[in-house]
C-alpha cells in the first residue's frame, strides 16, 4: 500500500482525537455556561454549525449548517418545486470575514401527488464557503437560520447558531458534503416541442435514474419522473414536461443515479434562425464588413486601384473586379474548409481564432507594415508584392487584384460585423452542407460592391478622375496600414512579452530595409531584398516564445467562468458579460466608445450590475464553449441579464454609450 | 420506492373516490374558466357559471398553513376581501384539504373561522375530494384565481410578490404588490391583466394522496 491510500486513515484517527478534545472543551465550557447554542433543537430538526477549518492560517474554508430532520420531515432546495420555500441564512461575522452564499447539495424529489417538491430529507449539510483575511483573528461567527420544514404540514422554524472558529475542529461530515457538491458542469443538448423539453447528455456510466431540477420556477411542470431513454452507448435523453413552450434558457442540477451535475443551456437561437435567414445575415454582414475598422485600410487600396483605372476600358475594370472578388471568395471557401477540417478533429474553434496564435499575428504585422512601406515608396502597388523580382511587370496583372482580395479577407478575419456573428455561429454549429453556403454568402456580401462594379464598369466614372492627388492619397493610406500594424504589435505584446515585441520590431526594421532595397535598386539587389524578406519571415517561426497563458486581469471586471451565469442568476445578481480579445478591434472600439466610458461605469454601479470580462486573446477552450452556448463562434459578444428576465439577452455587436445603457433598461 | 408507493396509492384512491384525473390541470388565462360546482358551508351547491355577470375570485385556503395564517393574522386577506365585496366581486374561499389532513374543516368550523377572523368571503366551498383544486391546478395555499364577469380566467398565481423564500415571514404586506386587489380595475373592465400569471407560493394543497 502506498502512502497516498493510507493518508485518509491517518486523517480519520486525527479527526477522532481532535473531536475527543472538542468534547472535553465543550464540557468545560458548559460549566462556565458561556457556550452559545450549537446545536439547537428547532422543533422538528436539530440544527448545528460545523466547519472544516484545520488551522488558523487558512484563508478559505467551509462552514456548514447541519440539519438533522425528524423522520418524514423535509426542507427545500433553492427552487422548492410546487410549494415550500428555501431557507434563509443571515450571517453575523467580524470584519475581514466573508461568508458566501450556500452551495446547494444535490436535492431529491419529494412527491406529494399531484404536487412535486424538491428538497432534502433526513440528515443534510449545507456548505458555505468562507474567506477571511489572515490579519484578523479567528472569531465567533453567528448565524440566524430560518427554514421551512414540512411533512404533510409546514412549519417555519429557526435557529440562532454560534461557532467559535478559534476553538472549532474540522468535521468530516462537512468535508464529505463539500466533495459531494454538484460542481461539475455537464454539457446538455436540448430540443423542445410543444409539450416537452428533450435533454440529451453523455455519460460513460450506466444511468438508471435521472432527474433535472430546474432553478427557474416558471418553466417546467414538475412531474413525478422524467422519462429516461438510452440513445446509444453513452448518450441518454430525458423528457421534461414544459409549462410553456417559449422557454429560451434553463439551468439547474441534473441528478444522475443520485449524483448531481450543473447544467445550463441557452435554447434561444436553436430554432430562431433558418438556413435562409443565416445566408441573408451572412450577405448583409459581409457587405458591412467592408466598413469595419480592421478592413478599411486594405479596402482603401482597392478603391485606389479602381480610381487609377478610371480612364481604362471597361473590360479591364470588370476583370480586375472579378479577380478581386475571386480572391475574396476563394479565401472564404478555404477558411470554411479549414474550419470544417478542424471541427471534424473535434476541436472547439471560433472566428478570429487564427489571431490567437502570436505567429500569425506577427506575420500579419509584417504584411501590414510591408504594405504601408510599399505605399510610401514608388513600387507599383497594384503589381505589389506578388511580382517582386520579375523583370517584366505586366500591365494586365490580375493576380495583384486577386491577392488584394485574399489579403482583405485575411485582415478582416479578426473582425465581426453586425449580423455576421450570428450567421457564422450558426454555420459552424450546423452540418457541413450548411456551413459552406453561409461562407460563400459571406464572401459574396464582402465582394458585393466589386461584383456590382464588374457588372456596371461605367459606374467607376462616378469616382474622381485620376491625377496627381492619387500619389498623395496613396501615401496617406500608408498610415492606416501602419496604424493597423501598431495595433497588431500591441496584440502581439499582450499575447507574448515585451522581449518578443522587441524581436518583432527588429524584424520590422529588416523588412523596412528589404522594401527600401526592392524599391531603390534593380537586378541583383532586388533579389537580395527579397531573400531578406523571406529570412525575416523565417525568423518569426524560429524565435517566437510560446504564448503566455495568464492574461492580465482587468481590475474593474469580474473574471469570467463557465458557471458564472448560473451562479449570478441564482444570486439574483444582474450582470453584463463582455467576450473580448486584444485582437478583436470591434471589441476594442466598443470598449472605447461605450464600455469604458464613465457614464456606463456609473450606470453599472448604480444599477448594481456586475461587469464580467471573458478575455479570448489567447486560446481558451472554456470561452469557446461559453460562446457556443450562444451559438456564436466569434466575438464581440455581449450578454446581459437582470432579475426578472427569463433568459439572458444578447446585446448588439456595435455599441455606443446610449445604446448600451438603453439596452440594459 | 416511496414515489411508486405514493403513485400507486394515489391512483387507487383516485379511482375509488372520484373518477376524475389525478393530474393537476393547468387552465390558461384569457380563456374560459373551467366551470365547477361545489358545496358551501350552508349545504348549498354553488356553480361558477351562475355568477356570470359578476367577477369571481377563487382563494385556496388552509387556516393551519403558516402562510395563510399570516395573511389572516395581519388582516391582509380580509382587507382584499372587503375591497372585493365593496365592488360586488364574488369571493369564493375553497378548502381542498382531504379529511384528516391539515386545514380540513367541517361546515360549522369553517363558518366559525370566517366569523372569528372577520373575513368577507361570499361563500366558503368544501372541496374534500380535491376535484375543484385539481381542475384549476391549485398548488399552494394561498393560490389565487381571478375570473371576469364573462367567465374568462384573467389571473392565476400568488396573491402578492413577497412569497418565495423565508423573507415572507418578515415582509411587509402594505409594501407588497398585491396582484389581486391592484388588478381589480382591469378585472372589472374585462381587460387582459398586466400580470396574468405568477408562481404561487405557500404550503402545498393537502390533496388526497395517501
Amino acid at each position: 500500500m502506498d502512502r497516498g491510500s493510507l493518508a485518509p486513515l491517518f486523517l480519520l484517527q486525527w479527526f477522532n482525537m481532535k473531536n475527543m478534545k472538542n468534547v472535553i472543551l465543550v464540557c468545560s465550557l458548559l460549566i462556565c455556561s458561556i457556550v452559545a447554542a450549537n446545536p439547537v433543537e428547532t422543533g422538528h430538526a436539530r440544527a448545528s454549525l460545523i466547519t472544516n477549518i484545520e488551522n488558523s492560517t487558512q484563508e478559505s474554508f467551509y462552514v456548514g449548517v447541519r440539519l438533522e430532520m425528524q423522520d418524514g420531515w423535509h426542507t427545500y432546495w433553492e427552487n422548492p418545486g410546487d410549494s415550500g420555500s428555501p431557507f434563509e441564512a443571515n450571517w453575523k461575522v467580524s470584519d475581514g470575514t466573508v461568508v458566501e452564499n450556500v452551495q446547494w447539495p444535490t436535492p431529491v424529489t419529494i412527491p406529494y401527488p399531484p404536487l412535486m417538491t424538491f428538497g432534502y430529507e433526513g440528515d443534510v449539510v449545507f456548505p458555505f464557503k468562507v474567506f477571511r483575511s489572515l490579519d484578523s483573528p479567528l472569531e465567533k461567527i453567528n448565524l440566524e437560520f430560518n427554514f421551512l420544514i414540512c411533512a404533510d404540514i409546514c412549519i417555519p422554524e429557526s435557529a440562532s447558531l454560534t461557532l467559535d472558529l478559534s476553538l472549532a475542529t474540522p468535521n468530516l461530515l462537512l468535508s464529505e458534503a463539500v466533495t459531494e457538491l454538484p460542481t461539475n458542469f455537464l454539457q446538455t443538448n436540448s430540443s423542445k416541442d410543444q409539450e416537452n423539453l428533450k435533454v440529451t447528455f453523455q455519460s460513460s456510466e450506466e444511468i438508471t435514474s435521472a432527474y433535472l431540477f430546474p432553478k427557474q420556477d416558471n418553466l417546467f411542470i414538475y412531474s413525478p419522473s422524467q422519462k429516461l431513454v438510452k440513445l446509444n452507448d453513452d448518450t441518454y435523453e430525458i423528457t421534461v414536461p414544459l409549462l410553456s413552450s417559449d422557454i429560451t434558457f434553463f439551468s439547474g442540477i441534473l441528478s444522475l443515479n443520485g449524483e448531481g451535475f450543473q447544467v445550463e443551456e441557452n435554447l434561444q437561437s436553436v430554432s430562431s434562425m433558418s438556413l435562409w435567414q443565416a445566408i441573408l445575415f451572412a450577405l448583409i454582414g459581409g457587405l458591412i464588413l467592408n466598413l469595419m475598422p480592421c478592413v478599411f485600410p486594405v479596402i482603401s487600396l482597392k478603391v485606389l486601384s479602381f480610381v487609377s483605372m478610371g480612364g481604362d476600358d471597361h473590360a479591364k475594370i470588370r476583370t480586375h473586379a472579378l479577380s478581386f472578388a475571386g480572391g475574396v471568395m476563394s479565401t472564404f471557401i478555404s477558411i470554411a474548409t479549414a474550419l470544417l477540417i478542424i471541427r471534424s478533429s473535434g476541436s472547439m474553434i471560433g472566428w478570429g481564432y487564427q489571431l490567437q496564435s502570436p505567429i500569425v499575428v506577427g506575420i500579419l504585422t509584417l504584411i501590414m507594415l510591408g504594405i504601408g512601406l510599399v505605399l510610401l515608396t514608388n513600387i507599383n502597388f497594384a503589381a505589389g508584392l506578388t511580382t517582386l523580382g520579375s523583370s517584366v511587370q505586366s500591365r494586365n496583372d490580375y493576380s495583384g487584384s486577386f491577392f488584394t482580395g485574399v489579403l482583405a479577407v485575411v485582415v478582416a478575419s479578426p473582425c465581426t460585423a453586425p449580423f455576421m456573428g450570428a450567421a457564422i455561429g450558426y454555420a459552424l454549429l450546423q452540418p457541413s452542407f450548411a456551413t459552406l453556403p453561409i461562407f460563400i454568402a459571406l464572401g459574396l456580401g464582402f465582394a458585393g460592391p466589386y461584383l456590382i462594379l464588374a457588372l456596371k464598369p461605367q459606374w467607376i466614372s462616378a469616382l474622381p478622375k485620376p491625377g496627381a492627388w492619387m500619389e498623395t492619397l496613396k501615401q496617406f493610406f500608408a498610415f492606416p496600414m501602419i496604424a493597423t500594424a501598431l495595433w497588431l504589435m500591441w496584440v502581439f505584446m499582450v499575447q507574448t512579452s515585451g522581449d518578443a515585441l522587441i524581436l518583432l520590431l527588429i524584424l520590422s526594421l529588416i523588412l523596412g530595409v528589404a522594401v527600401w532595397m526592392i524599391a531603390t535598386f534593380k537586378g541583383r539587389w532586388k533579389w537580395i531584398g527579397m531573400i531578406m524578406t523571406v529570412i525575416t519571415a523565417f525568423q518569426i517561426f524560429n524565435n517566437l516564445p510560446a504564448s503566455s497563458t495568464e492574461m492580465k486581469a482587468d481590475a474593474s471586471a469580474e473574471k469570467w467562468s463557465l458557471e458564472i451565469e448560473s451562479e449570478m442568476q441564482s444570486q439574483n445578481q444582474a450582470y453584463l458579460i463582455n467576450f473580448t480579445a486584444a485582437w478583436c478591434i470591434t471589441c476594442q472600439t466598443n470598449e472605447k466608445t461605450a464600455l469604458a466610458r464613465e457614464k456606463v461605469k456609473e450606470y453599472l454601479a448604480e444599477e448594481n450590475i456586475t461587469y464580467v470580462k471573458a478575455d479570448w486573446t489567447n486560446r481558451n477552450e472554456d470561452i469557446a464553449i461559453g460562446l457556443a452556448k450562444y451559438e456564436r463562434t466569434g466575438i464581440p459578444l455581449y450578454i446581459f441579464w437582470k432579475p426578472g428576465m427569463r433568459g439572458s439577452k444578447i446585446l448588439p455587436a456595435v455599441l455606443t454609450e446610449d445604446s448600451l445603457i438603453k439596452s440594459m433598461q | 420506492m416511496k414515489l411508486y408507493i405514493n403513485l400507486i396509492a394515489s391512483f387507487l384512491i383516485a379511482s375509488i373516490s372520484f373518477a376524475g384525473d389525478i393530474e393537476l390541470q393547468n387552465p390558461s388565462t384569457n380563456q374560459k374558466a373551467p366551470d365547477f360546482s361545489g358545496m358551501n358551508t350552508y349545504g348549498e351547491m354553488i356553480r361558477l357559471s351562475n355568477f356570470i355577470g359578476k367577477p369571481v375570485i377563487l382563494e385556496w385556503t388552509n387556516h393551519e398553513c403558516p402562510y395563510v395564517a399570516r395573511h389572516y393574522d395581519e388582516n391582509n386577506m380580509q382587507t382584499v376581501q372587503k375591497i372585493a365585496q365593496d365592488q360586488e366581486i364574488i369571493w369564493l374561499s375553497i378548502i381542498s384539504s382531504t379529511p384528516g389532513d391539515q386545514g380540513h374543516v367541517g361546515p360549522k368550523k369553517a363558518n366559525e373561522l370566517t366569523v372569528a377572523r372577520g373575513a368577507y368571503p361570499s361563500h366558503v366551498l368544501l372541496d374534500e375530494s380535491g376535484e375543484i383544486g385539481m381542475l384549476y391546478g391549485a398548488k399552494t395555499t394561498p393560490h389565487m384565481f381571478m375570473i371576469d364577469a364573462n367567465g374568462v380566467l384573467r389571473y392565476k398565481g400568488a396573491i402578492d410578490d413577497i412569497g418565495r423564500g423565508m423573507q415572507f415571514f418578515d415582509a411587509s404586506f402594505p409594501k407588497a404588490v398585491n396582484y389581486v386587489s391592484s388588478q381589480f380595475p382591469e378585472l372589472l373592465a374585462q381587460e387582459t391583466l398586466s400580470t396574468d400569471s405568477t408562481v404561487a407560493y405557500g404550503c402545498s394543497v393537502k390533496y388526497n394522496y395517501d
